[in-house]
């Protein structure tokens, strides 16, 4: 087991994993930006390392940085937390080398399922279904329209380095292709520095439903059940919860045995979340991998009462997965509601963010207070 | 479309905000600007020598062994790490150090190696002076923004 971890991000997902180590006897090494100086999670950390200023790809995105806190830290690992590196295979690979362990998939695994494309691929050639769509990037809008016919309209349009909604366009028929093709190709490069876009069979009032999978390095792969994470705001999550209230007992175990299959054919391990959407007829379709732990994982520790952080730290030490996955048995029902600031509409005065304290059954992950300023780190 | 500025724009957050991402960007410690009957002056972070913060000090070495800071210091600069990594005050174990305290430098005179990832990066003054304080012991390690050397420029 190692001694100790270097944890790689900020702020919630710093705090969980800080915690997760003292509880397994982990000494911990946390970094910060200038901005997160005062921040109160750093106080339970063993050392705290400052690797530049506020700006994120001056600091927590700073690879060099990064890597030589976890060399003047001592550590035998490096916990990457969702966002920042944690779906950087390079920044995995760069671990490797140094002889840092990462806590997370291996970076083949990584950059196998981390492109939305590839990983289609990898689903089809898994048995697992997709929806349909075109065998990789548009070349151009006369095969856009060729293969918009094919799939059948309306259809969307996606960026293949995409996600947070960005980089997607919805065209009803031939006439509206072609803008919608420019839209999202601009948007795309603007947001992700690729403009490659292919395009998916547009799914109806769709329900999207991830299932969390967990894997160890003696070739078992298990999955901790769905979230449902139907209820977003642009795009962008809003609500999580597990079980799923509307899915047909047969469809949530074809999906997520359909999950396990998809990682075990990529070579994937640690904890990750494969995205699937759900039509109105209950048929699901392949979306996604997140080859990362991502914010409402604690929706499924709950559920489960499997503590994902210290099994991807153990999993990564090289033990293996101590469950089965017939023990695996979800009980009760969890929600994750994600609060958000937005800016203040003219003309209103400022305020402070509400904070509530969590008790029995709620899980509060801080840390929001109060007093904690939200900075911009552009 | 009038080209004169409006009257409270230095006084909007965002001008304000502008003008504190460019004094971090060129590490200023104060400035203080006048235009007609406005003047708004901003310094940062207080006393520019700083013992390390309670996060900084379980990581770096030992607190600098000074006594209280007389008020000349204000005008003390120090030179911070701009890396991760570990300070030697000499290219080998064998050679000389390349300041002592008492030495005049020029910007372009390397105060230190700082070692991140097995490359040793000399580290430039970037300030002229005579060199007041060695604020970390060879061989250990420094976060990105510590406090590495105190210099007086007006000497």
């Amino acid at each position: 087991m190692f001694k100790r971890v270097l944890i790689a991000n900020r702020g919630e997902i710093a705090l969980r994993v800080i915690r997760a180590c003292r509880e397994m006897g982990i000494e911990t090494v946390a970094i910060y930006s200038e901005a997160d100086r005062d921040a109160t999670y750093l106080q339970l950390a063993d050392e705290a390392i400052c690797v530049g200023p506020a700006k994120a790809s001056e600091s927590y995105l700073r690879i060099d940085r990064v890597i030589s806190a976890a060399e003047i830290g001592n550590v035998q690992a490096i916990h990457p937390g969702y966002g920042f590196l944690s779906e950087n295979s390079h920044f995995a690979e760069v671990c490797r080398s140094c002889d840092i362990g990462f806590i997370g998939p291996t970076p083949e695994a990584m950059a196998k399922v981390g492109d939305k494309n590839s990983a289609r691929a990898l689903a089809r050639e898994a048995g697992v279904p997709c929806v349909p769509g075109s065998d990789g990037i548009i070349a151009n809008e006369t095969d856009a329209v060729r293969i918009a016919r094919q799939i059948g309209f309306p259809v969307l349009l996606k960026a293949t380095a995409g996600g947070g909604g960005k980089g997607m366009r919805v065209a009803a028929d031939d006439q509206a292709l072609a803008p919608a093709w420019q839209q999202a190709s601009a948007e795309a490069l603007a947001a992700f520095g690729n403009a490659g876009i292919y395009m998916e069979r547009y799914i109806d009032r769709p329900r999207h439903v991830e299932v969390q999978v967990l894997g160890d390095t003696h070739g078992t792969m298990l999955h901790l059940w769905e979230r449902d994470c139907s209820t977003q705001r642009r795009h962008q999550k809003l609500i999580e919860e597990s079980p799923s209230p509307r899915l047909a007992p047969e469809t949530r175990k074809a999906m997520c045995e359909a999950a396990v299959r998809l990682c075990k054919t990529a070579g994937y391990h640690s904890a990750g979340t494969v995205e699937f959407i759900v039509d109105q007829e209950g048929n699901f379709y392949f979306i996604e991998v997140n080859a990362r732990i991502q914010v409402e994982h604690p929706v499924s520790e709950m559920v489960t009462g499997i503590d994902l952080v210290k099994a991807q730290i153990r999993v990564a030490a090289g033990e293996k997965l101590w469950i089965e996955q017939k023990d695996i048995v979800p009980r009760g029902h969890a929600l994750e509601c994600r609060i958000n600031a937005d800016p203040a509409p003219a003309g209103s005065s400022r305020s402070t963010p509400p904070v509530a304290s969590g008790s029995g059954g709620i899980r509060m992950p801080r840390p929001a207070t109060s007093s904690l300023p939200i900075t911009t780190r552009s | 479309m009038s080209a004169a500025p409006k009257p409270d724009d230095f006084f909007n957050t965002k001008q304000i905000r502008r003008l504190i991402a460019l004094m971090e960007k060129h590490d200023l410690a104060e400035i203080d600007l006048k235009n007609a009957d406005q003047r708004v002056r901003i310094k940062r972070g207080g006393e520019v020598v700083v013992a390390p913060t309670a996060q900084a000090a379980r990581t770096a070495g030992p607190a600098p062994a000074a006594a209280a800071p007389p008020p000349a210091d204000s005008k003390m600069v120090i030179i911070t790490s701009p890396m991760v990594g570990t300070f030697y005050r000499a290219s080998g174990p064998d050679s000389a150090a390349f300041i002592k305290v008492g030495d005049r430098i020029g910007p372009e005179k390397t105060v230190c190696i700082i070692e991140a990832m097995k490359v040793f990066n000399e580290i430039p003054a970037g300030v002229s002076g005579q060199v007041v304080a060695v604020l970390v012991e060879n061989g250990h390690p420094v976060e990105f923004g510590q406090p590495l050397i105190k210099v007086d420029p007006e000497k």
